[in-house]
Order: C-alpha cells, then structure tokens, then sequence
C-alpha cells in the first residue's frame, strides 16, 4: 500500500502527457485514416527544439513551449504537402511504408545532425525541485507538465468541438466529398490536421525535456505508447485518447512497481494486443 | 511433375527476363574467381539479404500486409542453431532443420493470433512484437544477454558443421540458397496459394467473398516466410561465427528487408533481388567509406528518402517503372 498512492498519482501525472502525445495520432488518423508511424519523431523534434532553444539562448524551457510547436506545425504541414498527400493515392502498404520511410528519415537525420549521445536539460523553473505530501513525492516537473498538458488538450477540444474550423474538421473526417460540396476546402482541412498533430506533439516533446533525457531513438518508444493509446481510446476518438492516456500512464507506473521496471514497456504492448484483438474499435470509438 | 515443372520452367516470362536470370546466374558462379576479400564479404551479403527478401516478398509484397518482424524469425533459428552447436556440438545440419521449425512455428503461432488484424493494426502489433522478443533476448542471460554467442573453433574446413576457411564455400552454399529461393518463388507465383494471396491483396472482401479463407491463407504465407529467414538466420550463423540479439534480432534488421524489397518492388519476381543489388553494395561501401569519420545513419536516409519517392510515386517500386517503361514502347 506504501507504494500504491505514489504509483497511481505518477501514473495519472505522466498519463495527462501519453494523452497529449496521442491526440495528434487521434486527429490525423480521424480526419484522414491515416497512420502516422513519424509521429514519435515529430516528438522527438520538439525535444530537440527545446533542448537547443533552451540551452543556446539560455533561456526559461517552459518558454520554448511555443517554438517547439511552431516546428511541430511546420513539420506536420511540410509532410501532409510534400509527402502525405501523394501517398493517399497509392495502396494501403505504400501509405504504411511512406509514413514509416517519415519515421527512419528524421530519425537517422537527428543523428547524423547531433550524435547518438544522451542529452539532458540542467537548468529551469520546474527541473530538479519537489514537494512532499506525505508519501508522495512530486516534482515540479511532472507536475508542471500535466497541467500544461491538459490546458493544452482542453484548447484542442474546444477549438475542435466549438469552432467553425473545428466544425469543419469534423466534416471532413465523416465524409471527405460531402464536405468538399458544401464548400469546405477538404485540402487545407487535411493539412490543418497534420499542423495540428505537429504542434500538440512538439509541445509534448517541449514539456518532456523538462525531465527526461534526449536522443534520436526517443521517438519508436512513444510512437509505441502513443499506438497503444490510441487503440485503447478507439482511433480518431479525442475523448478517448485522453482517457486512455491516463490509462496508460497507471499501466506504466503500476506495472514498473509491481511487476518490474523492465516489464513495463511489455505490458503497454500486451494491452494493445489485448485491446485490438478483442475490441478493435476501442473504449470509444465508433 | 507438375510442381516441378512449374518451378524451373520461366516460359512465361518475356526474353528479356529469362536473359537476365541467366546472366544472374553466371555472374554469380564466377564471382569468385575475379573478386575476394571485401567484394567477396558484400557479395555474400548480397546473396543473404536476397534470400530475407524473397522471403519476405510473399507476405510483404503478394500477400500486401506490412509485416515488419523477419528479424526474430532470422533470430530465433540463428540462436538454435548456434546455442545447439556451442552446448551440445550438434552439426549445422541437424540443427538448421531444427531452427527453421522453431522459426516456422513461431510464425504460425504468432499469424493465427495477428492475423485476426488488418492493415495498420496488423504492422503496428508486428513492431510491438520484434520489440518485445529483441529485448527478451538482450536480457536472457541463459543465451549469452547481449553479448552474444560466438561458436566454437573446429578444425577446418568441416562440412558437418559448415565451417570453412574460405569465403568460397559460403558464397556457393549461398548462393545454392538463393537459387532454390527462387525456384520456389517461381512456383509459387503459379501456385494456387499464390493465386490467393494477390487476391487477398487486390480485395480482402472480394476474396472472402469467392471462398477463400483469407485468415488461413495469410498464416501459411507467413509460415513460409519464416522458413525463408530460418534458412537466412541459420546461414548467418556458420558465415559470420558469432550472432547477438543486435545482428539478428534487431527491429532494425526487419526495416531493412521490408525497405529493401519495397524499393526494389514488392509483389514481383525480381523485386527483391534487385532491391538488395542496390541497396547492399551501397550500404556496404557506404559504411566502409563513412565508417572511420563517425558519421552514422547515412544509409538509412538515403533508403528511407527513396521509399518514400517511391510509396507516393510507384509503389511497386523500380521493378514497376522497369513494368511502365517496357510497355510504353
């Protein structure tokens, strides 16, 4: 019981981040049936974003947060004109294999650019510092990131369900054509999706340098979790992927206590498994 | 009969191909007598990663389901036949029978319980899956962790247990390898099976619909691209003498393939070949050249610039614009 109050509270913390890693995959894969398998690098952009931002100009890591998602957007853009938008012709496989090409590109790129070498963020508002409550012990980092993750994802949600270009993005995920008649520009609505999952994923990106190291293989690892969230929450659902973060994060944290911290990736794998053979459309999705 | 003459008749190929199938062949059987040492080393993984291809080329490229999980098959026989050696001294030719079943049922066991997935569903859980068994084996100390099993020094040449001095024997044994790959192949594609399996890659639903089993179809495809890189792994381990979970177990080892036959086009007779005749010299020679200035990961770009030219361009690859260009004249 020592350590079950600790787990859970850690668990929800990290949970609020897997949410909003996964929100991008939610979006894009909603509006357009696609699956992005470069979304952990988009992540693993926004760290490096952040990293350098922070450590060259020395500044604050919680202010990177806004240029982490201008290259997150930038990104997501870039590879919805450039790459995406071609693939959408071609087959099943060649949409796989064209994301996942994405994925190795900007992988191998980051470390042909900095290096295999862990890096880490020394200095900030939030790293390094902790309060106790009782058993609990929180820092700040954590703590910080869960409520801008959650500020973030509720801005998503209200831009998405309240909005006319909300309104919009919605038409086309249920029908592309219909969408298009009504004089909706199903184009710039695509490309707005992968923006969006660009930006909310390099802020991810931005809030998880604050503890957490950075390197150029981050990305499969998230991508992973973010798949599994996903497929938890029912893809294309946004309710659903936060919920399922949550989730995700008392899985992680949960397991890493009880059964062990090298099992724990092993069960996020096991729920997707779980979860796509038994109920394939997810907690939520339709 | 019939089987037989399916697999070594090319008839229905057009000239050009037959011509350079046996051009192919000539090349490869007097490769040794003009070049050794380093071309001799990129040659035999040539012919290996050719092998992983045509291999994978069944599921990947006929049967259309990205499939990114060669490597533990590759692995799992490559251990056996390895792990055998060392503990027990068992010859290369009882125990590369053994690693391909391991391999085999390993598939088997795994397509039952996947394929009840489709598309991305299906290549996500491959991915989890090669992650799972990668880090089972870096951590199993049992099996030499991860710093790998080395095998034993014998007296040789030894033909029991396939070790020889020279690079000769391998490139022959590989090549022997490759050449009954590609008999195999070649039978396939006129085989019912094969029939079945581009079915199911034009239209699941329409091949349910005409009464094929599209589930049990797709696991004995599977099933025998693992016989494919048990053969490779079990290969692997007398050629190079020493494996580790990073050679042979590795999701990175599984990319390659599926990136390697996709470029070189997925579903056709020759695409893999002549996705390895690219990429692996380049690789090769590539990691020779850059190795000693500490810049890594260039190779990997390069391939993966060129699937993704290729996914949104032609995705069947060089061998569909080789297709396109032969019948525009």
């Amino acid at each position: 019981m020592e350590m079950l109050l600790p787990a859970i509270i850690s668990g929800l913390l990290m949970g609020m981040l897997f949410a909003l890693v996964a929100l991008g995959l939610a979006i894009i894969f909603g509006v357009m049936n696609i699956v992005n398998f470069a979304h952990g690098e988009f992540l693993m952009a926004g760290m490096y974003t952040a990293f350098l931002t922070a450590t060259f100009l020395s500044v604050e890591p919680l202010l990177t947060l806004p240029v982490a998602a201008m290259v997150g957007l930038f990104l997501g853009i870039a590879s919805y004109y450039l790459l995406v938008r071609h693939l959408l012709k071609g087959p099943m496989i060649a949409q796989l294999l064209g994301t996942f090409g994405l994925m190795i590109f900007l992988r191998y790129l980051a470390m042909f650019i900095f290096g295999p070498d862990y890096k880490t963020l020394e200095h900030g508002l939030l790293i390094g510092k902790s309060i106790k409550w009782g058993p609990v012990v929180l820092s700040y980092s954590r703590l910080g990131t869960a409520v801008v993750s959650v500020i973030a994802f509720g801005i998503i949600y209200w831009l998405i369900n309240h909005t006319r270009l909300g309104k919009a993005l919605q038409a086309t995920a249920l029908d592309v054509e219909a969408a298009g008649y009504m004089g909706i520009d199903t184009e710039k609505m695509r490309g707005l999706a992968w923006g969006l999952g660009g930006a909310t994923v390099g802020i991810a990106g931005a809030l998880l340098t604050n503890f957490y190291y950075v390197f150029p293989t981050i990305g499969l690892l998230f991508c992973m979790i973010a798949f599994a969230t996903v497929a938890l929450g029912g893809f294309g659902s946004i309710k659903g992927a936060f919920i399922a973060g949550l989730i995700m994060g008392l899985i992680i944290d949960l397991g890493g206590t009880y059964v062990g911290p090298q099992h724990k990736f092993a069960l996020i794998y096991l729920t997707y498994f779980l979860v796509v053979v038994f109920r394939p459309q997810g907690l939520f999705g339709w | 009969m019939g089987t037989l003459k399916d697999a070594f008749s090319f008839g229905d190929l057009p000239a050009s191909e037959r011509i350079g199938f046996v051009l192919f062949i000539i090349f490869c059987l007097i490769f040794p007598w003009f070049w050794g040492g380093f071309a001799q080393t990129v040659m035999i993984k040539f012919l290996l990663f050719c092998l992983y291809g045509l291999g994978w080329n069944l599921i990947g490229g006929y049967g259309g389901q990205v499939a990114l999980g060669q490597a533990k098959n590759v692995g799992m026989s490559a251990y056996t036949v390895a792990l055998l050696m060392v503990w027990w001294d068992i010859p290369f030719w009882v125990s590369t029978p053994l690693g391909v079943i391991v391999a085999t049922v390993e598939s088997f066991i795994l397509g039952y319980f996947l394929f009840r997935l489709r598309g991305h569903y299906f290549a996500i859980a491959t991915i989890a899956v090669s992650l799972v068994w990668q880090q089972l084996f870096i951590n199993w100390d049992l099996i030499g962790g991860a710093r790998g099993v080395e095998l034993p020094l014998k007296k040789t040449p030894n033909f029991l247990y396939m070790l020889f001095d020279s690079p000769i024997y391998y490139h022959y044994f590989a090549f022997l390898l490759v050449m009954g790959a590609i008999f195999y192949m070649n039978w396939f594609r006129k085989s019912k099976l094969g029939y079945q399996l581009r079915a199911i890659t034009s239209s699941e639903d329409v091949a349910e619909s005409l009464g094929i089993n599209i589930h049990w179809v797709k696991v004995k495809a599977y099933c025998i691209t693992g016989v494919f890189a048990g053969m490779g792994g079990a290969f692997y381990t007398v050629n190079y003498n020493y494996i580790d979970p990073f050679s042979v177990m590795h999701l990175e080892l599984s990319i390659m393939i599926a990136l390697m036959t996709m470029i070189g086009g997925a579903g056709s007779m020759w695409g893999p070949i002549i996705g390895a005749m690219i990429l692996i010299p380049l690789d090769c020679y590539l990691g020779a050249w850059l190795g000693g200035s500490g810049i890594i990961g260039v190779d990997f770009m390069i391939y993966s610039m060129m699937v993704m030219v290729i996914a949104a361009y032609e995705p069947k690859g060089i061998w569909g614009i080789i297709e396109k260009a032969r019948r525009r004249r």
